[in-house]
This record gives structure tokens, sequence and C-alpha cells, in this order.
């Protein structure tokens, strides 16, 4: 169970890059999760890892893998990255070019200071370690002739090998080609639920995160905007940059009509005169200025004289741009003054000028601020 | 039409290969000629031999020669690999304290010409200085601890003499290293001990060797040391033989060129073998991530301890000598460091330094010298490693041909040079003209290196662009690739004209009293005993050339170029 309270890491003003790092950040991981941190680049996920890990010390916080403290700014405690008993899978892989492949595996256990291990034991784990990462019989292999996909399953087995009580991989899928990317992401989330091990993963990919995920936590300068499970992330964004940052929402500005309750349906005054019904998962007051995110996905296209009907929004607009794209088809729909994306199934057309209805369910609108 | 014809590079290629072969081919041609001739009085060939070679076969002093500069070489490589290794890591891979001491022993370094700092050693662990006389106060003995003319002595002083550039060379290597690679070893639960032997050096290993056999190369034909230090002490080796045979009368020029052809063909199979460490250390090279900003190695307590080496390495490298010139420079005579000498300081040589036309001659000439030939191996290699670098016509030739010069220790390139010029009819032996020309091929594969790279660095694409857009070979070459190779360009001509003030093996048989050039008259007023004025005078020039040193660095590392063109 890995816990982290108030965690604090300031980067100062650097001529070349503006004030980065991380700000009071605390959560709590129950063994076995999958946590993803999330955010685009200078947010502060890496910085979190990177403490965590032990490569960076923290201005402040505390750090503990169930009763071990690693690191308390309190009491000034701070265990030495090479005994906290970590893996991490490095971005670049960080495989060592001068040894095997098996060589770069029983490298933490010939380093351990903990125990020692004797020939067979070395072989057994690396065998084992190799074993589930599918590279049985790779281990006389130089590292040095590995494709990428093999070198980052050997950075993998490496980090793995010595039964570590946290998985830290920064980025690991980032320096691979598309179809790998995807490929690799099954089977990672596939390991580590095999192994069972606590996970911390840093992206900036959306798809990996909500693909891989029990938790996430979305990054933005340094603080968290939204930790929560994928869905929640994904249909319940907690504010609009989360809303954004996860797929391309469209997003709507209003008046809340009269107080909602959290969660409840209410109804809200756009502010081009339509009027619309979707959720407040944080409730709100009347009169309130609010932001309503709409996925491109939730919004249903139709012909401009389709019925209309009240268990779901409709939004007359003209189509002004559609491309296709195979399985699904990209319009953007003009409503009033504003230009709303839509992705909708390829079969049907819409061409340019069309006047067309949008709809969409209640609760596919939220607000998020 | 023939579009091979067509294609201005070929014009190019052939002009420049043309150049190229004119400055590299006969000197080396004049070195084998001279070395299986006999001449008359008036330098005609009269007929093919062997006795010079023969001659060195049965005297022994040749095989002492040989092995006296062996050792020399190795000693001074290991001393100076081990001291401006350390230093390196230290300065580029861990948090210790007081970095810029490192730097800036490296920056005055590069400007201080060799002889300088070797007479400054000869001082400090001569028989009247500090070091001997300290000792002789504290144990009442008459004699000296420490013999500074002795193989000991020398291999010192050179090793302290490269330590500064293989502290920058190592040190580039450090910073390009992935520091993931050594964070993986950490977060795999190594301690930094263990890191430093199974994970850092290993990488370096290459790097290293390759280093250490430039290292060796140059200490091979190292002249400062061997003709200051070891000369007065009966040590020979083969540098100072080769010189002696030139300078005593008659001058025995075919025993010279055996000599150097020895020396020639020992250079050329240690390079051979460089080409090929080096291509190894590049191996290494290319499994890295991407750039990140460095991330030091926290050495906790240890740090203090790092802190010391480097101000330790300080004192000794730079302070040290640089106090001694300072002494020597205010003291109207040679005297040890003592209280009473003190009551004599004076500025009377600083006086006679920036009075007499003699000295500000010297140093204008100096200064033409280095520019005209700076300026002149610019010239040939930003077009011959252009093509070079993009496989054109004959590019490989060219490099090679621009490269030919590394074989020449500096004082055989010297005799070359001196032997091509003495048989052609221009006025051009005994003038400045033909240090130029000897600087001119020894510094040609410094430019080259400059040059490739940078044109390494340059997308191809951008050119192509140029082409696709109507522009032809010489607008492209003029509105594209010399803009944006201006940096390679710039940091290696400060280099060459860093390095052409520095060393002292070229012209020092080249010179003449018409045609002086700094290194030269140091080495000549310290011979003649007149070491106050030379100090003084040498604290000056180096303050000038450490100005020129700080451009070259500041402007090397802003623009991502290391040291040696990388």
């Amino acid at each position: 169970m890995l816990i982290v309270r108030g965690l604090t890491k300031i980067y100062g003003d650097h001529a070349d890059t503006r004030a980065g790092g991380v700000r009071d950040f605390s959560f709590e991981l129950p063994p076995g999760t999958f946590f993803t941190l999330l955010g685009p680049s200078g947010c502060g996920k890496t910085t979190t890892l990177r403490c965590i890990a032990g490569l960076e010390r923290p201005d402040a916080g505390q750090i503990r893998i169930g009763d071990a403290t690693l690191y308390d700014s309190t009491v000034g405690t701070a265990v030495p990255l090479n005994r906290r008993g970590i893996g991490m899978v490095f971005q670049s892989y960080a495989i060592w070019p001068h040894m095997t492949v098996f060589e770069n595996i029983a490298f933490p256990l010939r380093v351990a200071k903990d125990r020692r291990y004797n020939r067979e034991e070395i072989c057994a784990l690396v065998d084992q370690s190799l074993g589930t990462v599918g590279l049985s019989g790779f281990g006389d292999r130089p590292a040095t002739r590995l494709s990428g996909g093999q070198q980052q399953r050997v950075a993998l087995a490496r980090a793995i090998v010595h039964k570590p009580r946290l998985l830290l991989l920064d980025e690991p899928l980032s320096n691979l080609d598309a179809a790998l990317r995807e490929e690799m992401r099954i089977e990672l989330r596939r390991l580590q639920q095999q192994i069972g091990l606590t996970t911390v993963y840093v992206t900036h990919d959306q798809a990996e995160a909500l693909a891989m995920s029990d938790l996430i936590a979305v990054m933005d300068h340094g603080r968290v905007a939204q930790m929560d499970e994928p869905r929640a992330i994904y249909f319940r964004p907690a504010n609009e940059f989360v809303a954004r940052f996860i797929g391309a929402a469209n997003l709507l500005h209003g008046t809340a009509d009269a107080p909602t309750g959290p969660g409840d349906l209410g109804s809200v005054v756009l502010d081009d005169g339509d009027r619309i019904r979707c959720v407040f998962p944080a409730g709100g007051a009347a009169r309130s200025a609010v932001t309503v995110s709409l996925r491109p996905e939730s919004l249903v296209i139709g012909p401009g004289d389709c019925q209309t009907d009240a268990a779901s929004n409709t939004l007359a607009g003209i189509v002004v741009g559609c491309s296709f794209l195979g399985g699904t088809a990209r319009y953007d729909v003009r409503v009033k003054q504003r230009i709303l994306r839509v992705t909708a199934p390829s079969d049907v057309t819409f061409p340019d000028g069309t006047p067309v209805h949008l709809t969409f369910a209640l609760d596919s609108a939220v607000v998020v601020g | 039409m023939n579009i091979a014809a067509a294609d201005p590079r070929v014009i190019i290629a052939v002009v420049v290969g043309g150049v190229l072969v004119a400055l590299m081919v006969p000197p080396l041609w004049m070195l084998l000629q001279d070395s299986v001739t006999t001449t008359d009085a008036f330098g005609d060939v009269t007929g093919l031999t062997l006795q010079h070679f023969h001659k060195l076969v049965i005297e022994k002093r040749a095989l002492t020669s040989l092995v006296n500069s062996l050792v020399f070489a190795a000693g001074s490589t290991v001393l100076s690999l081990l001291t401006g290794g350390a230093l390196a890591w230290l300065v580029e891979r861990t948090n210790a304290p007081l970095k810029v001491l490192a730097y800036l022993v490296a920056i005055i370094s590069m400007g201080t010409p060799y002889v300088l700092h070797v007479i400054a050693w000869l001082f400090l662990l001569g028989k009247i200085g500090p070091l001997n006389d300290l000792w002789r106060q504290v144990t009442g003995e008459t004699g000296v601890l420490f013999n500074v003319n002795s193989m000991a002595g020398m291999i010192l002083i050179e090793g302290f003499l490269w330590s500064p550039l293989v502290f920058l060379l190592l040190g580039s290597t450090f910073r390009a290293a992935n520091a993931d690679m050594e964070e993986a070893a950490r977060m795999s639960g190594a301690s930094v001990f263990d890191t430093l032997r199974r994970i850092s050096l290993p990488l370096a290993m290459p790097s290293l060797l390759a280093l250490a056999l430039f290292v060796f190369i140059r200490a091979i034909g190292g002249f400062e040391v061997p003709a200051l230090v070891g000369m007065p002490g009966r040590i020979y080796v083969l540098t100072t033989d080769v010189y002696e045979s030139t300078v005593t009368v008659p001058p025995d020029l075919g025993h010279a060129a055996a000599f150097s052809v020895v020396m020639v063909v020992i250079v050329a199979v240690l390079l051979a073998f460089y080409g090929r460490l080096s291509k190894n250390a590049e191996r290494y090279h290319s499994i890295t991530g991407k750039g990140y900003r460095p991330r030091p190695f926290d050495l906790g307590r240890g740090r203090w301890i790092a802190g010391a080496l480097i101000v330790l390495n300080f004192v000794v490298v730079l302070l040290l000598p640089l106090l001694t010139l300072a002494w020597m420079s205010l003291l109207p005579f040679l005297r040890s460091i003592s209280i009473a000498g003190f009551a004599s300081l004076t500025l009377k040589n600083y006086r006679a330094v920036l009075t007499a036309p003699g000295y500000i001659g010297l140093a204008v000439n100096s200064l033409i010298v280095a520019a005209g030939a700076a300026t002149a191996i610019m010239a040939i290699t930003s077009l011959a490693g252009w093509i070079a670098g993009r496989n054109g016509p004959g590019g490989r030739i060219l490099d090679q041909l621009a490269t030919l010069s590394l074989v020449f220790p500096g004082i055989c390139l010297g005799v070359a040079v001196m032997e091509v010029w003495l048989r052609i009819p221009l006025p051009v032996y005994g003038t400045l003209w033909i240090i130029g020309i000897a600087y001119v091929i020894r510094y040609m594969p410094f430019g080259m290196r400059y040059i490739y790279s940078g044109v390494l660095q340059l997308h191809r694409e951008l050119e192509e662009a140029a082409g696709v857009a109507g522009a032809g070979t010489m607008t492209t070459l003029r509105r594209v690739v010399a803009p944006l190779l201006t940096p390679a360009l710039v940091a290696g001509w400060l280099f060459i004209f860093l390095i052409a003030n520095k060393e002292l093996a070229i012209a020092v048989l080249l010179a003449s009293p018409r045609s002086q050039v700094i290194a030269v008259a140091i080495f000549d007023q310290w011979v003649n005993g007149q070491g106050g004025e030379l100090a003084a005078f040498g604290l000056i020039w180096t303050v000038l050339m450490t100005i020129i040193a700080t451009v070259f660095f500041v402007f090397t590392r802003r623009g991502g170029v290391d040291v040696h063109g990388n």
C-alpha cells in the first residue's frame, strides 16, 4: 500500500523552462492498484514519480509503503533510492548496452544489499522473470541486439526480478510505434494483474490511461485536477481542464435555471438562448454561470425534420464541415453562433449546408464548472 | 548533357582536392625520400641508401629513445586520464561544489602556451624551486629531493599539461551519457560505488580507451617537455632526437628523416587503432533516451571531499604555475622564493616588455600567422568537409587527404616542411609564410572535424528544400549551408587559432630571427636564461589568450559543439 501525503517539489524559474513541479499532492493506493498520473508535459506527473522513486528529493511531504516510511520532511527521513525496493521502467528503457539480456535482468539481484543470491537463485529468478515478459530463451542475447518492444520487456523484467514492493513506469510505451503500443498496453495490464503489483504509471496519452488504470489522477500545473476511476474521469469530468484533456469535448456556457442538488438533473439556459437539461455532479445554485461538457460521440446527428422528445436534448444546426474517417465521420455543426464537433457513424452522410438536429441523452451533458 | 560534369560539386572537389594534395603530399614524400637517399652539400639527391635506417638499428641510442618515448607517453597518458577523468566525472556527474574552478583551469590552460607551463613547472620542481628549497631547509641536506630533469619529472609535467584537455573531452562524454542508465542501476539497488564500477565505467570504457590512445599519440609527438625537461637531464625521446639531428652543425637531415619515418609509422598504426576504438565508442552512444537535463549523483557528505579535490586540482594545475610565473616576472633575476626575494620585487620586466618594440612585433606576428592559418583552413575545410559529409564526389578521398597530417608529430612536420621549401625556389623559407603553411598542414584535420560533424548535424532536407525551391548548388551553399555552419566554422577557427599559438614543435625549426612566434621566442629566452622578461611577457600573453579561450568556450557550449567539434 502506497501512501503519499502533501507531496511538494517545486522547481525554480530557469531561463528556458517555467516553474514546474508538484504541489501538495496526496493519495493512497490499496495493494495491487494500477494508478496512472495523467497530464500534459510539465504538469508534475514525472516529478511525482521521481520523488516516489527517490530520484528527486521532495521539498515537503510524506511517502510511505505499508508501514515503511521512505520520505518524511517533518522528521527528515529520506531512504536512499537504492534501499527503497522499488522497480522502475524508464522512458528510454535504460538497457545497459555492455551487458547481455541475462546480466541486465540479474543486476538487481547481484547488487542486492539485504541478502546474497547464489548462482542457482539468480538463474531461477531471471528465467522466471524472462518467462513472465515472454522472452524465455533471450538471456544470452547482447542487449544491443533487441528491438524496441524487446528492450521494453527486458526493462520490465529487470524491474520486477527482485520482487519489488512497488513498480514505477515512466511513459514506457511512448517510444514504441502505434501498433506495438496498443499490444503492449494490453500486455502490461495483464502482467500487472497477474503479478498483483501496485503500479504507478506516468503518461500523457489519455487512451493508455483509460485502458489500463484502476485509478487516474489528471494533473495540471503541479496540482491534481481530478482523481477518480477511468469511467468517472471520462463521463463525469470534474472541471473544464479534465473535460478538454480527456477527449475533445464541446464546452457550452450558460446559466443554471434553478437550484439543483448534487448529482441531479437540472436545466441550463445556454448563452445563445437554447435550453438543455443536464447533470449537475456537484449541484448548483440558481442563476449561477455554468460550463457544460458535451462529448462529440454522445451527440446523435439526424435530419432537420426528425422528431424531438422530452427524454433527450435537441439542438438545431447546420453542417459546416464533414470528414470521413472510416468507421466514423466527424461533423462540424453550427448551432447558433457556435460550432459543435460531432462523431457519428459513417453510413449516412450529411453534406455541407444540410440543416440537422443534434440530440443527446440528458445525462450525457455534464456541468463541469 | 553529362549530369556529373554539370555538377558544380565535382569542380569544387577537384579544386579543393588539388590544394590538399599540394599541401599534404610533398612533406610526406620529402621525409620518405630523405630517409632513403644521400645528398650532396647543396641538398641534391646523389643516391639511394639504407644507411640512415641502418644507423638507427645499430645505434643503441635510437632504441633507448624509442623506449623512453613509449614510457613517457604511457606514463603521462595514465596520469592525465586519472586526474582529468576523475575531475570530469566529479564535475559533470555529481553534485560536488566549486565546479567553476575546474572550468577555470581548463579555459586558462587552453590559452597558455605549453612551453610557458613547462617553464613554471621546471622552476617549481627544479633545484632552486620551492619544493627542493623547503626540503633542504627542513632536513638540512644540500642536494635535491626531486630531480625534475628525470623521466618522473617529464611524466609528471606532461601529465598535468594534458589533464585539462582530458577533463574537457571526457566531460562532454559524461554529459552526453544517458543518465537513465545510472539511475536504473540505482533503482535496482546499486550503491553509488557499485553504479560507478558496474555501469558508468564500463559504459565510458570505449571512450576512455579512445581518448587514452589519442593522448598517447599526442604525447609520443610531444616536444616541449622532452626538450625543456628531458634534454638537460640527457633523457632523449624520439622527438628530441629529431630536433637534435636537425639543429646540430652540420645538420644530419637523413638521420632526422629516418627517425621521423619511424615515428610517422608508429603514429599511423596507432591512428588506425584509434579509428577503430572511436567507432566502438559510438556503438554505445546509439542507444540513448531523449535529451534530459543532467541529474547529478548525490555524494552526500563526500561532496566536500570532492570539492577539496577540485580545489587541489585548481591549485596544482593552475594556481601554482601562474604564481610561479608571477614571481619570476617580478624579480630582476631568477632566485628561489623567499622573504628576502620580496624586497627586490620590481616591475622592470613588465616595463621592458611593454616598451621594447621586439615584443609587440612578436605578438603581432603570432596573431597574424595563427589567424591567417585558421582562416585558410576553415575556407578549405568548409568545402571539403561539406562534400565529405554529404558523400559527394570524391568525399572520402578529400577527407583522407585533409586528415593525412595527423600522422606527423609536430617536430617531424617541421623537418618535412623545411625540407620542401628549401628546395622550392620561392622566398618562403625564413619568413612567416613557411610557419603559416606548416600550421595549415598541421591543423587541417581539426578544421575538417569541426566542419564534418557540423554538416552531419544539418538535416540533408534543408539543402534539398533549397534545391527544390530552385536554388543552384552554389546558391544553396551560400544561402543555406554556410549560415547554418557558422557555429562550426567559428568554433573551428577559434580552436585552431588557440592551439597554433600554444604549440612549439612545428615552429621551432621554421622560425628565424626575422620571423619569430611566441612559443619559439619563449623557448629561446628560457634557453638563454632570460626568465624574468619571458615570464612577464608570457603572463600578458596568457591573459590575452584566456579572453579568446573564454569566447571559444562560451561559444561552443551554447552552440552545443564540444571542444573537439563533436
